[in-house]
């Protein structure tokens, strides 16, 4: 579920939205592409000025960010070792994407995997009848 | 010294109630007690029944920490964004709104936390195992609170759910798309609004046939003649030719 690549979880797992209304928001704005960064190794700058480094676990579309495996620097540099660490949006400053990921292609893939899931108890299948 | 007040613990919504619980608020040691991970709030409560609760939008992050280095104990670490002072919870509250004022042109007021406006909290319970539980409980209650003050307008969605694919009839309008940019962009009609919409797009394209593309419909010169207030034919037309080409093999 975590990898991007791996496509066989189910529908539903994979958007990962808990109702219409958080999807509608994240398909809305860019939080679609930190819900892309499941499961990279990221950095979170807090609005404290700490920042905090581990995997994504999870964002949410109000941009609450769930890491794991995290570094905690505070903000004298302080560093801590924290398990799992839940921020919220507000607090989030900025989200470091990682150099490796193709930004463009992470938003789409989270917009396909949300179009699956409601694609995914009847489909409509015009689409693939359009013609010039 | 640290607020204590004896208001009751949650009774309800409690999502994880966690006992021999020691918290510490900003080093200081406030004891033993009872932690309650409820959905209004995050209160603990020691043996006498004083404590203190914490407002979740007031809650910044929190942690599990096993980092036995950084601190001697395995604990659950809350960051509040308020100032917990002697004085009561009010003014805890007060803090957090003038917080909000502060920072409401895009969170960029660094004012108050260099002033230092934040409170650490660590919750220690006796029972290692039990800080997964905690740490996803107060997630979840969390997630129940999101910030009012962050979304802007276009997240305001009315909750009702709508879903294109749903609210189109089966008989097949499925050209629909490619008039539709963004889907969101309908979630203020109704499943009327919708039919009517689609009723007054079909109308229109037959008056501007060439300009119509619809999947599998070829739109004949000979539906001009319906533009001027055949309306209820033209959309039967519009649904018949649309259930042609939505038989599919």
């Amino acid at each position: 579920m975590e990898s991007a690549e791996n496509q066989t979880p189910e529908p539903e797992l994979v958007a990962g939205f808990s109702s219409i209304r958080e999807r509608t928001i994240a398909e809305n704005s860019l939080v679609i592409l930190l819900q892309g960064l499941q499961g990279q190794v990221t950095t979170v700058d807090l609005r404290d000025e700490s920042t905090a480094r581990g995997h994504v676990v999870n964002v949410d579309a109000f941009m609450n960010i769930r890491l794991k495996k995290v570094l905690h620097r505070d903000r004298r540099g302080r560093l801590t070792q924290l398990e799992d660490l839940f921020v919220t949006g507000r607090n989030v400053r900025y989200v470091h994407i990682p150099d490796h990921m193709d930004i463009m292609e992470t938003i789409q893939g989270q917009l396909a995997k949300s179009h699956r899931v409601r694609n995914f108890a009847g489909g409509r299948k015009e689409y693939a009848k359009k013609k010039s | 010294m640290v607020l204590l007040k004896s208001v009751p613990p949650p009774t309800e919504g409690v999502r994880h109630e966690q006992a021999e619980t020691t918290a510490i608020m900003d080093g200081k040691g406030l004891g033993c007690g009872t932690l309650y991970v409820a959905e209004t709030r995050l209160s603990w409560f020691d043996g006498s029944g004083m404590g203190f609760s914490l407002e979740y939008p007031s809650i910044g992050l929190h942690a599990i920490s096993r980092d036995l280095s950084a601190y001697p104990q395995e604990h659950l670490y809350v960051m509040v964004n308020a100032k917990l002072s002697d004085e009561n919870e009010a003014e805890m509250a007060e803090n957090v709104h003038d917080d909000d004022e502060d920072a409401s042109s895009g969170g960029e007021d660094d004012d108050d936390d260099e002033e230092g406006v934040i409170t650490e909290i660590r919750f220690v319970p006796s029972d290692k195992a039990a800080l997964e539980s905690m740490f996803s409980a107060m997630c979840e209650c969390q997630a129940l609170h999101p910030d009012p003050e962050d979304d802007d307008s276009d997240n305001d969605f009315e909750g009702e759910e709508y879903d294109v694919e749903e609210a189109v009839p089966e008989h097949g309008q499925g050209d629909v798309p490619t008039f539709y940019t963004y889907e969101e962009g309908l979630s203020a009609l109704t499943q009327e609004g919708q039919a009517t919409l689609e009723r007054l797009e079909g109308m229109l394209a037959q008056s501007v046939a060439q300009q119509y593309h619809m999947a599998g419909v070829r739109t004949d010169e000979s539906n001009a003649e319906f533009e001027d207030g055949m309306e209820v034919d033209a959309g039967t037309t519009v649904a018949g030719q649309f259930e042609d080409a939505d038989v599919d093999h």
